[in-house]
Order: C-alpha cells, then structure tokens, then sequence
C-alpha cells in the first residue's frame, strides 16, 4: 500500500509529460450522454469534509436531468482526515469522496486510495481530457484514482474600484507594486496591502513568495532532494524569496501589525475586512476567495456600497507574479460502492468543462480546467505567461520541506530571524 | 330576442355557474389543503413524540450502563475503563450501537470503544480531538436532564452518521487515576430515521431533520442544501431582514407550519416544533406542497370538462332550438300566409259577397216597397229574411276575425239606453212571434236613460243572446231582465245586470264547457236546422271580456237556460227611462209599414261609384226622398261635378280605377274655390274589415257606409248630414225623438205589406227579344240584381256605352305595365258583369283581378286577351240597345 502511494507521488512528477492536456481539445465539450436507462433508480452519497457543498448540490440537480429517478446525497464528515478510511469499510460507506493532494505520500491513506476506483480504466469512460495535465495524479502504473474538481492558488483579491478610483492600474511586477502602493498610501490608503499574519498556507507572507519560491525550486530541481532532506546549505534556495519578502514588509505596501490587530483569523476576517472596502489588495488563497460571495451579504459595509474585486497573482517578481496552481479538492470513487457503475456514471458527468467550470465557479474556486474565462474573478490568471505557470507538484517539495519554508517567510516576515538567519537555520527553523 | 343575443346570455350564465364552481372548488381546495396542512402538522407532532419516546429508551440504556458503572464506583470498587467497557459489551445487544467511554479531562479527548476501527480491528482506542461535539455539549443535552445528546457527528471508528447519548462515569485509568469520564451510547443516525418508516407510503415524499437552534442540521435532510437550514432558507426564500429573523424565531421555538421554496423554486410545506425531549433541537417535517395539497390540475380538468359540457350542451340546444325555431318560422310563416289568405278570403267575401248582397237586399227592398202582388212580397220578404241572416254571419265572421287579430276595439259614446232597447226588442220580438214564442221584457224603469259605453257591441251581445234563446226555443217563453244597480263607490257608474230566461231546449252540463269555443255548435245532428256558425256565443263572451264582464249560464237540459252577465256603464243621465214595457206595448200598437222617414226635394247629392248597377241602386233606393241625386262613375267625373254644383253630401266609393276614393277626397280637399268645402264626404265601401273605419276617418271621410246598403242607415246618416232646413220628415216617419227614442222600424219590422207602391205604378218593360240569345248573359242573374226590366236594360245600355273604353283602358294600361290600373280596371269589369248576369265573364275577371293582385303577370298575359275578347263580344252582341239606334233616347238622372 504504502509502495503504492510513494509510486503515485514519484510518477505524479512525470505523469503530466505522458498525459495530454485539455488544450488538445478531443470530447471535452461533447455532451453528456447517459449510458444507462434515464428511469434507472438508485442512490449514491458523497463524502467530503467541507461543511456544505451547493456547487455539488447543484450538480446533482443538473444530473436529475439525466437520470430524474437518482438521488444523491453530500454528506460532512467530521474528522475528515481521519474518518474516510474507516467510512469507505464502515457500514454506510460513501460511494464517492473528496480526496487532497497533501493525502499523496501518508501513509494513512494508503486503505483509502486501495478503495479507489482506476477512474482512467477505459471500461469507466471517464474523459479527463479537459482537466490541465499538470493537475493528474496517477498511480506508479499509470492509474488515475482521483481526478481534480477544484484548484486554488496563492495571490491578493484585488479592489478594482479604488484601483478605478484612484486611476490606478493594478501592478503586474514588484516594481509596480512600490509605485502603486506609494500612491495608495500618499492617497490615504494606511496599509495598501493587508493579509492574516498566520502561519498556515493562507498567511499573507505564504500568498506573497510561496509562489516566487516554488518557481525557483522548480528552476532548480537538482536541489529538491536537498531540500527535502533539509542538507545543510539547501536553505540558500529561499534566500531570493526572503529578501523579496523583507524588502516588501519593510514597504510601504503593508503595516503588519495593522493586519494583526484587524483580522483575526485566516477566513472569515481576511474576507470580511476586504468587504469594509478600504483594502486595495487583500493577499489571499483560492480557497478564501471561494468564501466570498456568501459573506457578500453578510457584511453590511460591502452590503451598504459594494464593489468589484478581481483575484490577481501576487506582483512579488520582477517580471510579474507567479502563478502556482494547487489541487484544492479531488473527487475518487469508491470501488466497493453498491452502485459503482452510477458513482462512475456521475463521474463521467460531472469531470467534463462545462460541469467542471460551473461547479468552479459557483463555489469561486479555480476551474481545473484551461478554460479560466468562465470566471471572471479568476480570469487575470490567463494573463499569466506559461513560463510562470505550473503546478504545485512540479515543485516535487515534501510537506515537511514547504513547512520550514512557511516557518523561514513567518519569521522573516515578523521580524523574528533575518533573511541569514532563516536561510542559515533552514530545517531547524520553529514551527508553529 | 336575437340568436347573438340568446347565445350570449347562454355564455354568460355558463360563465357564471364556471366562476360558481371555481369559487366553490378553491373554496373546497383550501379547505382540503387547510385539513391537510393541520394532518401534517399532527404528524410531525405524532413523529416528534415517537422520536421523543427513542431519545428517551436510548439515553435511559445509557443511564442503566452510567448508573452500573458508578454504582461500583460508590461501592469503592470504581471500574478501569476496560473494565466498564467490558462491562458495556454484554450489555448492549446491537451491533450497529457502540459505547465510547472518553476521558473529557484529557487533551485529546481519548478514549476507547465497545467496538474496534472498522480499518483496523485491533484498534479499539477512539479519540474525539477534532471532533468538536463537546464544546455545545451541555447546550445540546436536555435542559430537564432527561436526555443527554451530541448533535449528529461522525463516528470516528466506523464513519458512520452517529449522535450520541452521554452520561457522566467514574472511572480509572490505567495508571489507576481516577477521571470523570464521558460515557456515550453511539447510535447511527439511520437508527433513528427506521422509526420514521412508518411515515412513508402516507407521506412518500416527507423528509424528517433536525436542527439546533441556531439552524445547524443534527439530522439533515437530504434535500436541505447547505450545513444550515436558516442559511438554506435565506438562500431559496425571498425575505426582508425582518421577516428572516421572525421566520428564524418562529421555527426556533414555535410550533406550526409554513410554505416555503426548495432550492428548485418548488412550493413546500415546511412543519415545524421542537423536540419534546431536546427542546434545543426542533423536529423539521419538510414535504413538497404538491404532495400535500389537493392538486389544482384536477379542478382545471374538471372544470375544462364541465366548460366543455355546457359549450356542448350550448350547441346542442342551439342546434335543437335553430331547428325548432326554423319549423316555428315555417308555420308561422304558413300561419302568416294562411292569415293572408284568410284576409284576403275575408275582404274577398266582404266585398264579393255584400255587393251582390246590396243589389239583392237593394232591389229586393224595391220589390218590398213596389210590388202590390202579395205572393211576391212574401217571397221578397224571405229574400230579405235570407240576405238578412246572411249578411248576420258574415258580420259574424268578420267581428270574429277582428277579435282574433286583437283589432276589435271598443268606442264608448253616449247612447240611449231606451234606443238600444227599443233596437233589441224590435229584433227579436218578430222573431219570437214567429215561433209562437212570448217575449217578455222586464225592464227596471230606472235605468238611467242615457249612458256611455260601445252601445254596438252591447247591443250585439244582447242581441246574440237572445237570439240564440229564441232559437233554440221551441215553446214557452223568453224573458229579457235588465236591471239597474247605483255602486256606492263609483257614483258615476251604474251596474246593469242583464238575463236572458227561455223555455228552451236547455244545456247538457258536460256541453257548457264548449259553449264558448268557436265554431262549436252543441249537439249539432240534433240541431242541424238551425241556423248559426258557432260563433255567436263566442263572440258574446270576447265582447264581455272585453267590457270587463262575463257571460254566465245556468241551464237545466229540457228545461232551459238563463244566460246573464253585469255589466258597469257610465251614467250621463240618471233620468230613469220609465216603463218600457208599456212603451213596448204602444209601439207595437203603432207599428208601421215602410215609409221614407224624409223627403228633401231641395237637398243635392253627389255619388260617385265606378259600377253603374250600384249607382242605380243608390238612386232607386232614395227614389222616394226626392232628393236631387248625381251619379259619376269615376273619380276625374265626380271632382268635375264637384268644382261645378253645390252638394249637401257626396258618396265616394273607395275602389275605384285611375283615382280611387282616397284620392279623389285629397284633390277635393286641396280645392278652395268651391262650394263644397263644408261638404261632408262618406266613404262607400263594400270592404267591412276591420280598420276600416280608422282608415277611411284617417283619409279624411266624414263617415262611411257598408255596401250592401242599407237603407235605414242610409237615410239615417243622410238624416244627420243633410242640412236640416232641407230635409221634410215624413208625417208617419217617426225619425228621432219619440217614446222608444229610435226609428220605428227596422229591417224586419216591414212585413204587413202595406207598401205604397203607387208612386212606382209604371208598367213592366219586356225585355228585348234578342237578348235571349245572347248566351254569355244570365237574364234572371241580370234582373236579380238590377231588379227590373227596365233598370236591367239601362244597366245593360251603360254596360254597351263604356265597353269599349274600358277595353282599351284595360289594353293601354297591360301596354304600359300598370298592374295596379289594370287590375282595379279587371276588379271594375268583373262586377258589373256580374250585375248585367254576364256570370261567366265575371268569372273570368275574377281570376284576373286575383292574377293582379298577386303579381301574376304571366296569367294576365295568358287570358287577358280572351277576357278582352268575351268583353267585346258581349258589347257586340248588346249593339242593339245602343241609344245612337233609338232615336227617342234620353238620359235619365243616371
């Protein structure tokens, strides 16, 4: 089991040259077809630790079309991490389930991916051609257990209406952002940028280098091994990422101890201080951005003058800003399922662009799919040039490795080590 | 009323009952639904208690396995925690429920299970660290302390949707320390949702949740979207901030239902009411409205059935109703012709038949008043007695003919009552005497003596009455009672009270009902004899109807009958009319012979008629009056003599060719310089119809006068239009004024034959020899109706005169397509054949004169010639008498 996954995860790095992209066009767009009889009746639960799902929802009403005698069910499971491999052998075992890239390497998912089905068996007729390659995971022979509903990225939702306001464009590079920000500030603005000060992926200093960081580990992947084994002096990596980050702290672009002071967590308050609409730039991941549209209401100041905001890659390189696309949340079947050949038939409905892109853009994720002009909150990210888009996995880092980097860009960014310090101690630097 | 119309109120009151059955069916709709919301609410109550009695069972095992496990702690042998789970393992009986006995107090809320990880069965230790059910704990449980419950969370060894119930538990832990631990009964969700089958098969479609206060789902229903319903119902229903939060409110703490929209947009009916044993927590019964309510599509089919029901319906009656409607039109367009027909029938033989009458009853009135040969008096007065009844059933069938149409009309005048009896007695006492019968008067000699009201018509129901009393008296008596009765409340009317009593052959009972009916005669074999139509008593009754009264009859067969009615009359006069009887019994004392009741040799008359029989008759019947009389026998002739001499009256016949009598009365009036301005005019007419009166008053006549004429009316209407300082009364004549306050005769009254025939002692003519030969001519027709050799062959000689004339008259008018001339011209020719006995001819003019009535030119064109041919052979073969060959001619007054 554990061989297995360790094969998925070395395979992961070269399955995207072998496998074709979306771009290559092919059935992608062809209409769902159902194989079996419309009157068909039968039941199928999803399992998956967000706390609702309507995007799915809607997708299963969209599905109902097709087959209007099927009923299927999102279930919350608590503890999510923990829980799904005893559920899929439980007595109600969920028929599909969500599952996570970061599941790729523990050991304690290896019962859950044996559950899976191989979504790439011909026999399964599952078409994922749509989905970017470089978001496929396979198995060491070549199977695909999990196939990509959502992807999310790191960078800043940006308020176009001061940028509008203030007759500014957004910034595209660092330089940029000095230039702007100055203005910003000249015009009243106390912190241009603002971002929660934590240590998770969702911090401000994360959305503001991680990207930078990964691109240069990917520039140099005869280091990742290094890195992963925290060698000593592999740390020399972060170096142009830290300074990029102090340089950038010590701005006028951000008062640090303002995003302390005002927002408290790493969701709700990022979102609901951005809707107080005196934020120009809100340094964020794809997965807060997905909470927008609900809170939309919920803040009385967005409510009382609202405005319109735009997700942008954060302007932390000379050249522009990177962007890093990670897999949110995938979608795996389970191939003990009662119904395995309906949990494969909503499968093959669902993982197609249209369906992809409208479940992505209800839930205000990143479609995984090339097509970014379904969404226009996302579609800057077209813009970025293919040479500073990739994939997390590219980066081929382990999750102990990222960490230290997150606890290098929290330290830096507070003011705890210098830049020497951090690189100096890089796989011994304190984590939260 | 128009079909369009028709049709539309059909529409209408259909749309009515429709609306009726809408409102009705909505009204019963919401009732039903009412009733149904009100069940479903008693569900979700029925399915809260049965939920309640499970939380109860479930938390009262958790408290049995609790209490054990504490016992033993108060007994000082407090359990480990394999111990209680040991303890925990045989007691519970159900796979599918586990015991998972935590350590609150520990930082990973650690604890182990009765039961292994389903993916590792040699782990049973469980833990609750990112399970977050504790922190709400105590807000969840019960606030009585009877159930203590987590919401619902997933099991972490199984993943299976579990709530559980807890309890507080001392134990000991393996370092033999003692904890509080949390003793929890683990019970799968769809444990629950078992005890809810029972609501499937009535509500197929009901989906059982339950919520926290705060809207978090403890069980979810799986077609609640979002983790949170009040989130949910924000995100489907339109609401203000305020009617959120009191739908928020209402559902956190109340009972009751509401309708709300599913995230399809679909109407739902949402019941609500909080968990009897976790008042925290409220029981959601959500079920789509159409399940629940009564489905409207049935009413709409229904109601679209029963619309097309009625459209059907509609159609149908209207289709039925058309063709009732087309037969109705079909007979009442034959009942129009045949009413047509019957008019023309009834003005064909007013006409046809009192002309001829005329000259009979005329002439024969000459024979009366001329012959000294008391054979042919005899037989002359049965002529009259004939033409008399005759003309009776005529007038019969003409006054029936105009109740019929509803045109008959009453005209009140002021009348003499004493006139009208002395008229009624004078009918019918000869009569009575004739048949040996006595009449008895029995008069109230205070009958006010002149009255107001249609003198005629009561006159005519008396009349009838008696009549039909003598007649069908064969011996005894009949009595005539009229009495008078002053009312109280209408002085100014006087009620008579009239009866009729004979000695007749009286009524069978069963036959009084057909008394009234027209042209019904009782026991007609028996009474074949008798004269009458059957008309009589029907008449008398619309009459009475009219007047506001009623006949009635009291009658014992073989024995007699009394026939009476009252009658009310307004009173000009209340001098009372005196004893009749004794005025009676003078008159037939004085009863007089025929006599003229004037002479007026300085009077000058004018009479204009296009038949020259007719004029001759007009002139022979005032022989004795002396009057001055001029004839004209055309319009254009009569106005000449107009414009020349002065006339104390002038008789206009109506029908006449050219200028008939209408038309010639307009160009008379139209002239002024003329003596004859103050003239009065009287309408000759043989049309007795009715209207006819209205009609001739409406053109201007004075008055008019019924052919056959009637000489008594005649010289009475010349009696009040002559001036009076010409008109001489007859020393016997008794005119006006005595005692009976009428004439002293009437038509029947002439009969002892007493006639001074010495004024007319000329003798006889011969007729001429070679008018026996002529074959076309019926010499006897001819001097019936002329009346004597000597007028027949004037009558004839004129005939002669204008043959010719009115040939090419006739010739010139057919060339010029005048219908209208030609057939008064053909109407002309027909009636004086028919008087000179040219019977055949007249004949053949008759059916000319109806070919031009009607508009049949191609009968005219087929036998006009053959008509104008016999015309001029006749003229021919009279040649003869044509006064150019007698050279001692002269014209006479004619």
């Amino acid at each position: 089991m554990r061989k297995t996954v360790r094969t998925l995860l070395t395979l992961g790095l070269t399955s995207m040259l072998l496998l074709q992209g979306c771009g290559s066009g092919k059935s992608a767009d062809v209409p769902f077809t159902p194989k079996y009889d419309k009157d068909t009746e039968f039941s199928l639960t999803v399992a998956g630790d967000y706390s609702n799902f309507e995007s799915l929802e809607a997708e299963f009403e969209r599905f109902y079309e097709y087959y209007p005698n099927a009923s299927l069910q999102y279930v919350s499971l608590d503890d999510y991490g923990n829980v799904i491999s005893s559920a899929l052998v439980g007595s109600e075992p969920p028929d599909i389930f969500t599952t996570k890239s970061s599941m790729i390497g523990n050991e304690k998912y290896d019962d859950m991916f044996a559950a899976c089905e191989v979504l790439s068996d011909e026999s399964v007729g599952i078409d994922y051609s749509c989905i970017r390659s470089s978001l496929i995971r396979t198995t060491d022979s070549g199977d695909v257990v999990m196939l990509p509903v959502f992807t999310t990225s790191y960078g800043m939702l940006v308020n176009m209406d001061i940028f509008e306001k203030e007759g500014l464009k957004v910034p595209t590079n660092f330089k940029e952002l000095m230039t702007v920000c100055e203005k910003l500030k000249a015009a009243g603005y106390e912190s241009p940028v603002m971002g929660t000060d934590r240590f998770s992926g969702s911090g401000l200093f994360n959305n503001f280098v991680y990207p930078m960081y990964a691109y240069n580990v990917i520039k140099n992947n005869d280091k990742i091994d290094a890195l992963n084994n925290f060698e000593p002096g592999s740390g020399e990596l972060m170096r142009p990422a830290l300074e990029r980050l102090d340089e950038f702290v010590k701005s006028d672009c951000i008062d640090v101890a303002k995003c302390q002071a005002e927002i408290s967590d790493e969701y709700d308050q990022v979102i609901m201080r951005f809707f107080e609409g005196d934020v120009p730039m809100m340094l964020a991941a794809g997965d807060v951005v997905s909470g927008t549209a609900k809170r939309e209401s919920k803040s009385d100041a967005f409510t009382a003058n609202p405005f319109k905001y735009r997700f942008f890659t954060a302007p932390a390189g000379d050249k522009g800003g990177y962007f890093i696309n990670s897999i949110s949340i995938c979608f795996s079947v389970n191939k003990n399922s009662k119904n395995l050949d309906m949990a494969n038939e909503f499968m093959r409905f669902l993982i197609s662009k249209k369906e992809l892109n409208n479940m992505a853009g209800l839930k205000r994720l990143i479609t995984p799919t090339d097509d970014f002009s379904s969404d226009e909150l996302y579609s800057a990210i077209a813009d970025i040039p293919d040479d500073r888009s990739f994939s997390d996995k590219e980066t081929g880092l382990l999750d102990p490795a990222v960490r230290q980097f997150r606890a290098a860009i929290y330290a830096v960014g507070n003011g705890t080590m210098t830049v020497d310090e951090a690189v100096a101690a890089y796989g011994s630097i304190p984590e939260e | 009323m128009k079909r369009g119309l028709i049709i539309t109120i059909n529409l209408l009151i259909m749309g009515f009952i429709l609306i009726l059955i809408i409102g009705y069916a909505n009204t019963k709709a919401t009732e039903s639904n009412k009733n149904e919301i009100i069940a479903f609410e008693k569900m979700t109550v029925t399915t809260n208690q049965i939920i309640a009695n499970y939380l109860e069972d479930e938390q009262h095992l958790c408290d049995t396995w609790a209490e054990y496990i504490n016992h033993s702690a108060q007994e000082g042998a407090t359990m480990t925690l394999d111990e209680a789970i040991a303890y925990i393992r045989k007691a519970k009986t159900t796979p599918e429920i586990q015991a998972h006995l935590i350590l609150a107090d520990t930082p990973n809320r650690e604890g182990i299970s009765t039961n292994s990880k389903v993916s590792d069965p040699d782990v049973y230790n469980v833990s609750y660290k990112n399970i977050k059910i504790f922190d709400t704990i105590n807000d969840e449980a019960d606030s009585t302390g009877a159930v203590n419950i987590t919401r619902a969370y997933t099991n972490p060894l199984n993943g299976v949707q579990s709530i559980g119930f807890f309890n507080y538990v001392t134990v000991l832990d393996d370092e033999g320390g003692q904890h509080n631990g949390l003793l929890m009964r683990v019970v799968p969700i769809s444990s629950l949702e078992q005890k809810l089958v029972f609501l499937k098969g009535e509500y197929e479609n009901v989906e059982i949740s339950i919520i926290d206060r705060d809207g978090n789902y403890v069980v979810h229903g799986k077609s609640f979207k979002n983790s949170n319903f009040f989130e949910y119902y924000k995100s489907y229903n339109t609401a203000t901030a305020d009617e959120y939060q009191s739908v928020t409110k209402e559902i956190a703490t109340g009972t009751g239902s509401m309708a709300i929209r599913n995230f399809k947009g679909e109407d739902c009916i949402l019941s609500y009411t909080p968990l009897e044993t976790m008042s925290t927590w409220v029981l959601l019964a959500y079920i789509p409205a159409k399940d629940l309510v009564a489905n409207r599509q049935i009413d709409w089919l229904l109601l679209g059935i029963a619309s097309l029901g009625f459209l059907a319906l509609l159609i149908f009656n209207s289709s039925v109703m058309m063709n009732y409607n087309h037969r109705l039109s079909e007979a009442a367009q034959q009942a129009n012709q045949a009413n047509e027909a019957k008019s023309y029938f009834l003005s064909t033989m007013s006409h046809d038949i009192r002309t001829p009458m005329n000259a009979i009853l005329g002439l024969n009135e000459m024979v009366l008043r001329e012959s000294g040969d008391d054979s042919i008096r005899m037989y002359s007065e049965s002529i009259r007695s004939a033409g008399n009844t005759l003309l009776g059933i005529i007038n019969d069938i003409l006054d029936f003919s105009k109740i019929e149409a509803g045109k008959m009309e009453l005209i009140n005048v002021d009348y003499s009552f004493a006139s009208l009896l002395n008229d009624l007695v004078n009918m019918v006492q000869k009569k009575a005497e004739d048949k040996g019968l006595a009449f008895t008067p029995d008069i109230d000699k205070n009958i006010p003596s002149t009255l107001n009201g249609d003198e005629i018509r009561i006159k005519q129901v008396i009349i009838n009455i008696l009549s039909n009393a003598v007649k069908y008296t064969n011996q005894g008596s009949v009595t005539l009672s009229i009495h008078a009765d002053r009312l109280q409340d209408k002085p100014d009317t006087v009620r008579l009270r009239v009866s009729v009593a004979d000695t007749g052959i009286g009524i069978k009972p069963e036959d009084l009902g057909r008394l009234f009916v027209a042209f019904e005669r009782i026991e007609e074999k028996k009474n074949r004899n008798i004269e009458g139509t059957g008309l009589g008593m029907a008449i008398t009754q619309r009459f009475l109807d009219m007047m506001g009264s009623r006949l009635e009859v009291e009658s014992e067969y073989g024995k007699g009958s009394v026939f009476s009615f009252e009658l009310e009359q307004k009173v000009v006069s209340w001098d009372p009319i005196g004893d009749f009887e004794e005025a009676f019994r003078n008159s037939l004392r004085e009863r007089k012979n025929y006599r003229e009741k004037f002479t007026a040799p300085d009077a000058r008359v004018l009479v204009v008629d296009d038949t020259a029989v007719n004029l001759t008759v007009f002139v022979n019947l005032l022989k004795r009056t002396g009057l001055q009389i001029d004839t004209a026998q055309s319009g254009d002739e009569g106005i000449a003599l107009f414009t020349k001499k002065h006339y104390d009256v002038i008789f206009l016949d109506h029908m006449m060719p050219d200028k008939d009598g209408i038309e010639t009365l307009k160009e008379m009036k139209t002239m002024t310089d003329t003596s004859n301005i103050l003239t009065p005019v009287i309408c000759l007419t043989a049309n007795a119809i009715s209207g006819m009166r209205e009609m001739y008053t409406n053109a201007g006549f004075d008055d008019y006068l019924t052919k056959p004429i009637d000489v008594e009316k005649l010289e009475s209407m010349l009696l009040q239009y002559l001036p009076k300082d010409k008109v001489t009364m007859s020393a016997d004549g008794d005119g006006e004024g005595d005692a009976l306050g009428g004439p002293g005769e009437s038509g029947s009254s002439v009969s002892d034959g007493a006639v001074d025939a010495a004024a007319d002692g000329e003798d006889e003519l011969a007729l001429p020899e070679f008018l026996f030969h002529i074959k076309a001519l019926d010499l006897n027709a001819g001097l019936n109706y002329c009346g004597d050799a000597e007028d027949y062959v004037e009558t004839l000689r004129m005939y002669l005169d204008s043959a010719e004339k009115k040939a090419k008259e006739i010739e010139k008018y057919w060339a010029e397509g005048d219908l209208k001339n030609i057939t008064i011209k053909i109407h002309a020719l027909k009636s004086s054949s028919r008087s000179i006995g040219a019977l055949e001819l007249g004949e053949l003019a008759a059916r000319l004169e109806k070919a031009g009535n009607d508009g049949d030119t191609q009968t005219l064109g087929k036998e006009l010639a053959k008509l104008l041919s016999e015309y001029r052979q006749l003229a021919g073969a009279l040649e003869p008498l044509d006064r150019r060959h007698e050279p001692d001619a002269d014209n006479d007054n004619l």
